[in-house]
Formats: C-alpha cells, structure tokens, sequence
C-alpha cells in the first residue's frame, strides 16, 4: 500500500466527521496556543531583563576586588601580576586588566597661560593595561590606543582623553565659590549659546603635576607633559569614569605613583604590588558564572558581575513559566486524552471497515500507520492553528496600547510586567511576546508527537480487531 | 486436474464457556482447479465455518489447509493478508462495501493494498465495473445503489485482482430470487470465461444445482461431496437461464435487496427492459 494512499485515506477518514475532528483539533489548539504563548512570554522577559542588565553594567565582564583575597591551601593569594595570569589562564577569558584610580595621588592636571586651569582632583586619572581597552569593549572615537611599546620624550606621558575630559577644567583664577570657576556641559551664557570648556583637550597643551608637602611644609612637586593620543567614547556600562576621564598606561600610573612615594618619602600609600581592582573581560555572557566561579576558586572571592542579578531574574521568569507551562501542558495532556477518545470511537465505529479491508488483503502494518496518521493529522492541525493563533495573540500583546487605543480605551497598558519582570526605564517599549521560528516548529513538533503518541493504544486496537468478528452479517 | 484447495483432518471447535462445541469435525476436502463449488447445508451446520477455514479467517483448532501449495493454516496474519492480495477475492451476503467510496474505489480497493497507483487501478475498476454492466456508476455511492448492483460491485471488487478463488459466503442471501439467480449466473459466466475457481456457501438449492461440485455439510461433517455430471448441470443451468426469460442483466435498476419472492406480474414485469432512472 502506498504512502500516499494512507495519507489520502487518513485524511478523508478525518474530513468525513468533520465536527468531531474539529472538536479534538480545537483541544490541541487551545494547548499548543497556550504554551507557545507563554513561552514567547518567558523569552520577551528574558531579554528585556537583559536589555535592562546591559543598560546596567557590562554583561560579560567582571570585578575582581583584592579585598576579597583568601588563603587557599595555606597560602594567601594576593591579587598581583601573577594572580593576574591564573584570572587569564581561565577559560573563556578574553582579557584581564587592573583598574587604578589615582585618587591617592595629590596634584593636579594643568593647561593654559600659568597653569591657569587645573583638573585638581587626580581621581580622574585611571590606569590600564593599554593591550586591554580595545578587548575590554572600549571604542576609540578619535586616535589610536595608548601602546605599551610606543616611546616618547622624556617626563611625556601618553594619554587617552574622554569626550567631556576638558569640562573638568576649573579657572583658578575665579573664587572657589564663583559659578564663573566652573563650566559643565549644556552650560550657556546669557545669550543662550553654549559654553565650550575652558580646555580643548586636544589642542591645548597639558601637564600633570605631583605635589607633596615635606615635614617641613615645602612642597615639592614633579611635573610631566600629556600627550593625547586618542579620544574614547562614553560607555557608561563600564563606569562613569569614561564621561569625563583621562587614562593612561598601567605602566604610567606604576611609574607616578612611585614618583609620588618618593616625594613623601612614604611609600604605603602607593605600593603598585597588588591592584585593588581588576577588570576581567569574558567571551560570552553564557560562561560568565563559570568563570566568576572559577575566579572564586582561585581565591578572589570578592567579585562582581551582572550574573546574580540575571540569574535571580531567569530564575524568577522560569518559576512563571513553569507554572503557566505546568497548566498549558495540562490542558494538551487532556487533549491527548481527547484524541484518544476520538479515535478509539473512530474505531468502534468502523470495525467492520476495518475487518473488510483486512479480509481484503490490508497488511496490520497498513491499518496501524492509516490510525497513527489521523491522530497525528489531528495533532498537526492543531498544532499548525494553534502557531497561527499564538502569533496573533502575540502581536496583540505588543501593540495591546495601540489597539485599546483604537477603541477608546485608556492609552497606557503596560504588561511587560506579565512574568514577573522588573520596571524599569524603557520598560514599556519592550516587546512582551517574543515568537522565534524555532519555538513554532518545537509546538508544531510537540503537537504532532502528541497526536501520534495518542493514536499508539487505539491503533493497536484496530490491528487486533478480528476479521471475522467484524464482517459478521448485522 | 490437480486440486487447488485441499483440506486434511480439518477440525474446528469453538469454546463458550464451559461447553466445547465441534464446528467441524474431520473434514478432508478437495476442490479442483476452476470449480464452482458450492456448499450447502442447514443453519449452523458449520458451512460458513468451514468456508472461512478455507479463506484463511480463522485458524483451524487442528488439521491443514492448503491453497495450490501454500498451506494457509500455518501462515501469520501479515503473510495470510499478502496471500489474500495475491490470490483470493471475496464476496460477501452484505457486499461490505466501504459507505464512504464511490463504486470504483470500493472496486481498486483490493489494488490500493498491493500498491497499484490511483489512476490505475481507477482505471481498472471502471473497466471491471463496466464488465458487470454498472457503466456510468464508477463514481455513485454504494448507499445509493440497489443490492443488487451493489452484488455487482462486490463482484467487480472480488474479480478486479485476478484471483485464483473467489470465495463467496451467501452472496445471493440478500437478494431476491431474480436477482439472485442473475448474480449466480453471472458468477458462473466468470468462472467459466476466466477459469476462476469459486467456493460459494448457499442454501438455495436451485442454485447450488447449476454448481461443478455440491459438497453438503451436517453437524460439521461433510455429509456428500457430489461432483455434478455434465448434463445434470447443463440442464440445470439452461432451467436456470430459462427461469430469468433471457434478463440476465442483474436487478436492474428497481431491484431493492430486499429478500422477497416477487409475484408473477411482477416477474413479468422484470423481463422487459428497464430504462427507468435510478429511484431510491
């Protein structure tokens, strides 16, 4: 018997009680409707909690804190160089970089006739591993990146500038208490135009100075000049610093805060040994609680990194999921039960159906496939209504304020809360229902599996109908 | 002639329950290629059994069946339904047409199993049809037929495969006597132009005395195996013939399947050519 003929029989098998077919394949649809949607409801959520973590901090990177530093097998790790490689030899690391701020050093950023603007708090200057930025994620509006093998004149240091650095700037010639000391961005004079900052940073020439005061009270001071080799762009997921900072190479900040030991003769204060902080770039988002664990392990148990959070929110989405799930599931079990239902009465009613062809010569394998193919039909079709419906109810879930508002009704519903997400800003415009291809073939599967798993017990049934039994004259 | 269906210490017993009843007991049996064999006996004598243990639809309690050199007794389910699409078609007393197919596909039903493609075996089963003079019915539904074209298709469906049986269980027991009579004979025209072997149950002996070969069961035992001689079946099927006044095109189209001696006026009535529309 051909294939083609079981389908063509099955279907007409099926065609040919349409109202009963109808009601089973509502069953399905009603399921498969009601897990794909709730779903594409878990999936929305998760990225719109991701959106709202990246919109928070770098998903794929992590802090390492030296205060955090534990004994592991009696030995005390210390967050240093060598530290720093066993962070890098973790898997999935792309790049490891201290994070120095140098707001231990006393001095300032100076640029203008005399000095006469001045940056006068170093916390400012950052330290990195110049090899870093760019892996880092870090993007160069303008220049090149700071290169540890790149040499310069002597007392020069090469620095990357940020877009707002020269709003820093302070006339030091103002009083501290004059609004005239200070400009800020979107400032404007009494005409309403903008107010540039007192310092191009990129024209004018800058120097950074130390300045220690002796026992004595002298000071002493050491002056370097800045050379600005590139502009970064604002990232504020990677901290705030990026707005308005100026970074210089690892080896610069090591080489300053030396300098600044040696003129307070005190050295505590500035040991360049171990990092306070440590900046760790992973590959993916997925891998990032490996290696926060593994970091962990390592003994640096002081981290951060977007993962709790995110995992507190997966969890959370799933927790509802699995409930909805749950009783989505619930509701294809009883349509399982509907198509068995349905086709163990399809067989009463055509014993003797059944019997004549088999006297006729239908092979058992024939008759089983035949029953298998209308409960998987009924499955299908369930199941390819069902996709159909949950793509509808899924554009009517993120376009519901559009739509109520057609009708009158009041303009603002916000649903994206449905999972049990977080509001946040830009929440609302998050698309609530989120359908990808795979997740309408997996229902289409599912239902089909369905139907097909239903029909096992009663084909088995018409196979063993007996020939006899079922042609016997009425 | 070698014998095409053969039986040895062919035994069935049927248990409900506590009582074991013998259907058939001891029957050995030889049925020749191209016979019409017909058999008959009393209700309950154990003919249908013995015709469904000949058929392969239920597996005797002891002994052998053999069709040419397939013992059919011995064979599973699966091997017996390919057997069946090879070499046996049926014919049953409710013609057992599919109520959801048209005529002909009722007909291709047997060809659908063996695997013939649809437009084929269609094609066939037009052809077959139009033989039992039902040209023009390839796509009218079983329901809204008489039985006795419904006979006809049941006909059609058991002859469409080329069988070497037929075997045909009171095809003619729905039937009025007419009607039937012209069922028998046409039945007797096949088995005769194509060398069809045919093994029917009946218990109409008018009918069973046109037959090569009577075998008559009681109690389950063959009580006469009766191979007819040449002139008693001539004679036979000529009074047969005679009887249906040359109208051997079956029911025509007022014939209702239902089982009723007609009348003589209306027997008369039948003789003539009936080229009245279909009325159901």
């Amino acid at each position: 018997m051909k294939i083609s003929d079981q389908i063509s029989l099955a279907a007409k098998n099926l065609s040919r009680r349409k109202g009963r077919t109808a009601l089973t394949v509502i069953g399905v649809v009603v399921g498969t409707c009601l897990i794909v949607v709730m779903i594409s409801l878990g999936i929305a959520q998760n990225q719109a909690n991701e959106e709202m973590l990246a919109s928070w901090g770098d998903l794929t990177q992590i802090e390492v804190y030296n205060g955090g530093a534990v004994a592991v097998n009696g030995e005390q790790v210390k967050l240093d160089d060598a530290g720093l490689e066993s962070i890098r030899a973790i898997d999935h690391v792309v790049t490891v970089t201290p994070f120095y701020q140098a707001y231990n050093l006393n001095g300032y950023v100076a640029a203008g006739r005399s000095d006469r603007y001045q940056i006068t708090y170093l916390g400012q200057l950052v330290g990195l591993a110049p090899e870093a930025l760019e892996p880092m994620g870090f993007t160069l509006l303008d220049g090149s990146w700071l290169e540890d093998s790149a040499t310069y004149a002597k007392d020069t240091i090469p620095v990357l500038v940020c877009e707002n650095t020269g709003y820093n700037f302070e006339d030091t010639r103002k009083s501290q208490n004059s609004q005239k000391r200070y400009r800020w961005q979107g400032m404007t004079d009494a005409n309403g135009n903008p107010l540039e900052p007192f310092v191009d940073v990129n024209r004018d020439d800058m120097t950074l100075t130390l300045s220690a005061l002796s026992d004595t009270g002298a000071e002493k001071t050491r002056t370097w000049k800045l050379k600005v080799v590139g502009t970064l762009a604002s990232d504020y997921s990677k901290g705030w610093w990026t707005d308005s900072g100026i970074v210089v190479r690892l080896k610069d900040m090591k080489m300053l805060m030396k300098a600044y030991g040696d003129l307070t003769k005190d050295h505590s204060m500035t040991q360049t040994a171990t990092y306070d902080q440590v900046y760790v770039k992973v590959d993916e988002v997925k891998n990032v609680e490996a290696v926060e664990q593994a970091i962990h392990d390592i003994g640096f148990t002081s981290t951060y990194s977007s993962t709790q959070q995110r995992d507190d929110m997966q969890k959370q989405v799933a927790r509802s999921q699995m409930i909805l799930g749950g009783l989505a599931a619930m509701s294809l079990f009883v349509s399982a039960l509907n198509i068995m239902n349905t086709m163990t009465m399809a067989i009463y009613e055509r014993t003797r159906e059944i019997g004549i062809m088999k006297v006729l010569g239908c092979e058992l394998g024939n008759i089983r496939r035949m029953f298998l193919m209308e409960s998987g039909f009924i499955g299908l079709i369930g199941g390819l209504i069902g996709d159909a419906i949950s793509l509808l109810v899924g554009w009517i879930l993120n376009n519901i304020s559009a739509i109520l508002a057609v009708f009158g009704v009041g303009a603002d519903v916000d649903l994206s809360g449905l999972m049990g997400g977080y509001y946040y800003y830009g929440g609302s415009s998050t698309a609530i229902s989120i359908i990808p291809p795979w997740l309408l073939l997996g229902a289409l599967a599912f239902a089909t599996l369905i139907g097909l798993l239903s029909g096992v017990g009663p084909a088995g049934k018409a196979v063993k109908i007996s020939a006899l039994e079922a042609i016997r004259h009425e | 002639m070698a014998p095409i269906i053969r039986t040895v210490g062919l035994r069935k017993v049927y248990v409900t329950g506590k009582e074991r009843v013998a259907a058939l007991d001891d029957v050995d049996l030889c049925i020749e290629k191209g016979e019409f064999c017909c058999i008959v006996g009393q209700s309950g004598s154990g003919k249908s059994t013995l015709l469904n243990q000949l058929a392969g639809l239920e597996k005797p309690t002891r002994g052998r069946v053999l069709i040419g050199r397939h013992e059919i007794s011995a064979m599973t389910e699966d091997e017996l339904a390919k057997f069946r699409q090879a070499h046996l078609g049926f014919i049953f007393q409710s013609y057992n047409l599919l109520p959801s197919m048209t005529a002909a596909e009722n007909v291709a039903l047997p060809l659908m199993f063996k695997g013939v493609p649809r437009a084929e075996r269609l094609a066939l089963a037009t052809k077959e049809l139009d033989r039992m003079g039902l040209t023009g019915r390839a796509n009218h539904m079983p329901t809204a037929m008489s039985g006795g074209q419904q006979q006809r298709v049941g006909i059609a469906r058991a002859f469409v495969t080329r069988p070497k049986v037929i075997f045909a269980d009171e095809p003619t027991g729905n039937l009025d006597s007419v009607t039937s009579r012209q069922v028998l004979f046409r039945m007797l025209e096949l088995s005769k132009t194509s060398g069809t072997t045919f093994v029917m149950v009946t218990h109409q002996p008018e009918l069973a005395a046109c037959a090569d070969r009577i075998v008559t069961i009681l109690d389950g035992r063959v009580q006469s195996d009766v191979v007819q001689p040449e002139p008693v079946k001539e004679k036979n099927r000529a009074a047969l013939l005679a009887s249906l006044e040359g109208n051997t095109e079956i029911g025509g189209d007022k014939a209702s399947g239902r089982a009723r001696q007609k009348t003589a006026a209306e027997l008369a009535a039948y003789a003539k050519p009936d080229i009245r529309p279909p009325q159901e």
